[in-house]
């Protein structure tokens, strides 16, 4: 029922970003024709060498930033700039300090004017859904940074915006706790259906979680390979990563993508040094 | 009015200096540490009294020199007895108060703009440094000038002594809000002055307490020196009528009332605020 149902729910079309570095007047190029479709329900990972343009390809889906070119679209419609309909989770949480755990899961519902009663409840079954009882009223700092973690994607689906943009996520998680994050993720996602491109710099993270890894070259970011990941994401769990020929092999040629770029990034620099 | 502007230089590194580490306050055993820390805060006070007493008598020291501290309480009780110390209070207090209403829906909106535009802001930095640098007091002969001899003048002093360090400190306030904040509540359908209500106001918000506190107490030397010259009533106009008729126990007697007034302002009302906001805040931001 989960399954990608086929319909084009983000479009990027021929993007390519350009970024002016304010100090020295350099140019610096980004992302290069990137062409990506994510299909309604689609989970897609991304991933690719740091500095390649990951974040700002996440930036202009989530309109943060327009793209010096090409076409962003949003169920067909241009991409103006950020909405509800786009939920992101921020690498660095944006978890806001000085609200409760509580009243930060809240506040996608205060700004929408969902009636007390009703935002009460799902604050609740997302508080519970995410293993937060008991912490309501506790704030961020008092959080470890799992917890934390927790909280920006709880608030984040208590919005239930159509589309969820997730830039390494569980970057900052020990590694434990992000096994469970990962599974959970994958349960949460498949239940409510939603479309969700996730950036991550693990291989191992964008072959599980993801329908499709899109393995991105080094800077000016560029679409390398779109491999699609066999096993049925309903079955997954670690055991059966760990196991699995299949995910072995998509893994192993994932890895191979990611390695060459590496070498890319590290002959461009010895190259930059040498000059 | 040397002190008045050695407190104006002093203000530029401290309203810069707006993350200041504050221990978080216990309120456990409470009356018991309130009564240490009174006793703390006034023993100082006691020495100097003390000193003062026996410097006075055995020196011999004229009345129109120093008078004994037994003089000034005599005077501070007639002072009292007659209602001009009471009345005098109540108006100086409430141009204080009138003033810090004025400046903080002035100021206050004006440092947000302000903070909101990085560029704007850039370009008005030399200009703020520049006005704090031009005291309040410095500003008495224009608005003599403009205003004579009367209440709106020393209005305009404390309102403009009062909105600097208030506007200056709101400003750095907002720049220290991340940026990702405000995103973050865009992406949750959030409109500018909803991210400005829920990201921008509480983010500053220990730097506008902190701004406030400092201006209030600038604002309270500008103002009895602006009573001073206006005589138009209060502390200041009290203290400088008494120098004529060359009292000096009624002169003494107001400037101890003066720094017990701002005193007890501050500790019993600024303080507070400041610990409940910069201190959680605080400890909450990092
Ligand atoms: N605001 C900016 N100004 C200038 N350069 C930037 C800016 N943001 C990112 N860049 C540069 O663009 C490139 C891509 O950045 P980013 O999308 O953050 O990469 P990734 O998320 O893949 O690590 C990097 O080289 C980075 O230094
Ligand atoms: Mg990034």
């Amino acid at each position: 029922m989960t399954r990608a149902n086929g319909r084009p729910k983000i479009e990027v079309q021929d993007v390519s970003h350009w970024f002016m570095q304010q100090q020295t007047g350099d140019e610096v190029h980004a992302l290069d024709a990137v062409d990506l479709t994510l299909r309604q329900g689609e989970f897609v990972t991304v991933v690719g060498p740091s500095g390649c343009g990951k974040t700002t390809l996440l930036n202009s889906i989530a309109g943060f930033i327009k793209p010096t070119q090409g076409t962003l679209l949003c169920d067909g419609k241009a991409i103006k700039g950020p909405g509800r309909d786009r939920g992101v989770v921020f690498q660095d949480l944006a978890i806001l300090p000085w609200r409760t755990v509580r009243r930060n899961i809240a506040h996608g519902l205060e700004i929408a004017k969902t009636p007390k009663a009703e935002r009460d409840e799902r604050v609740a079954y997302l508080i519970t859904l995410v293993g937060l009882e008991g912490f309501e009223n506790h704030h961020p700092h008092q959080l470890s940074g799992g917890m934390k973690q927790r909280v920006a994607v709880a608030r984040t689906w208590a919005a239930d915006p159509d589309v969820i943009l997730m830039d390494e996520p569980f970057a900052a998680v020990d590694a434990m706790t992000r096994l469970t994050l990962q599974e959970e993720l994958n349960r949460l996602c498949l239940q409510t259906g939603k479309t969700v491109m996730f950036i991550t710099h693990s291989v191992d993270e964008a072959v599980f979680l993801g329908d499709r890894v899109i393995a991105m070259t080094a800077r000016p970011g560029r679409i390398k390979e779109d491999v699609k990941v066999p096993v049925p994401r309903a079955e997954r769990d670690w055991s059966r990563y760990n196991t699995d020929p299949d995910l072995k092999t998509v893994t192993e040629h994932v890895l191979s993508l990611v390695r060459s770029e590496h070498g890319e990034q590290e002959r461009a620099q010895h190259a930059e040094a040498v000059q | 009015m040397a002190q008045v502007q050695e407190g104006r230089q002093a203000a530029l590194p401290a309203a810069l200096e707006t993350e200041r580490p504050k221990g978080t306050t216990s309120f456990g055993s409470a009356s018991l540490g309130r009564l240490k820390e009174a006793a703390r805060i006034l023993a100082p006070f006691g020495v100097l009294a003390v000193i003062w007493w026996v410097i006075k008598a055995s020196f011999d020291i004229s009345d129109n020199v120093l008078v004994s501290p037994w003089a000034v309480i005599t005077a501070t009780v007639e002072l009292v007895r007659v209602g001009i110390l009471t009345d005098f209070i109540g108006l100086s207090i409430q141009r204080l108060g009138g003033a810090t209403l004025i400046a903080v829906f002035t100021a206050v909106p004006i440092g947000i703009v302000l903070g909101l535009n990085k560029n704007v802001a850039t370009a008005f930095e030399p200009f703020f440094r520049f006005l704090q640098n031009v005291s309040g007091i410095a500003w008495l002969p224009l608005a003599v000038v403009w205003y004579g001899l009367s209440n709106t003048t020393i209005l305009l002093v404390i309102i403009y002594t009062l909105t600097l360090p208030l506007g200056f400190n709101t400003m750095l306030g907002i720049k220290t809000v991340p940026p990702r904040y405000a995103q973050m509540c865009n992406s949750l359908g959030a409109s500018r002055l909803r991210v400005l209500r829920d990201v921008y106001i509480p983010g500053a918000l220990p730097n506008i307490i902190v701004g406030f506190r400092l201006g209030i107490g600038y604002g309270w030397r500008a103002l009895i020196a602006g009573e001073m010259l206006a005589a138009q009533g209060g502390l200041g106009d009290m203290i400088f009528q008494a120098r004529t008729a060359n009292l000096i126990d009624q002169i003494m007697a107001g400037m101890i009332v003066i720094g017990c007034l701002y005193l007890v302002m501050d500790r019993l009302i600024l303080q507070p605020i400041e610990d409940v906001t910069v201190g959680r805040w605080g400890v909450l931001r990092s």
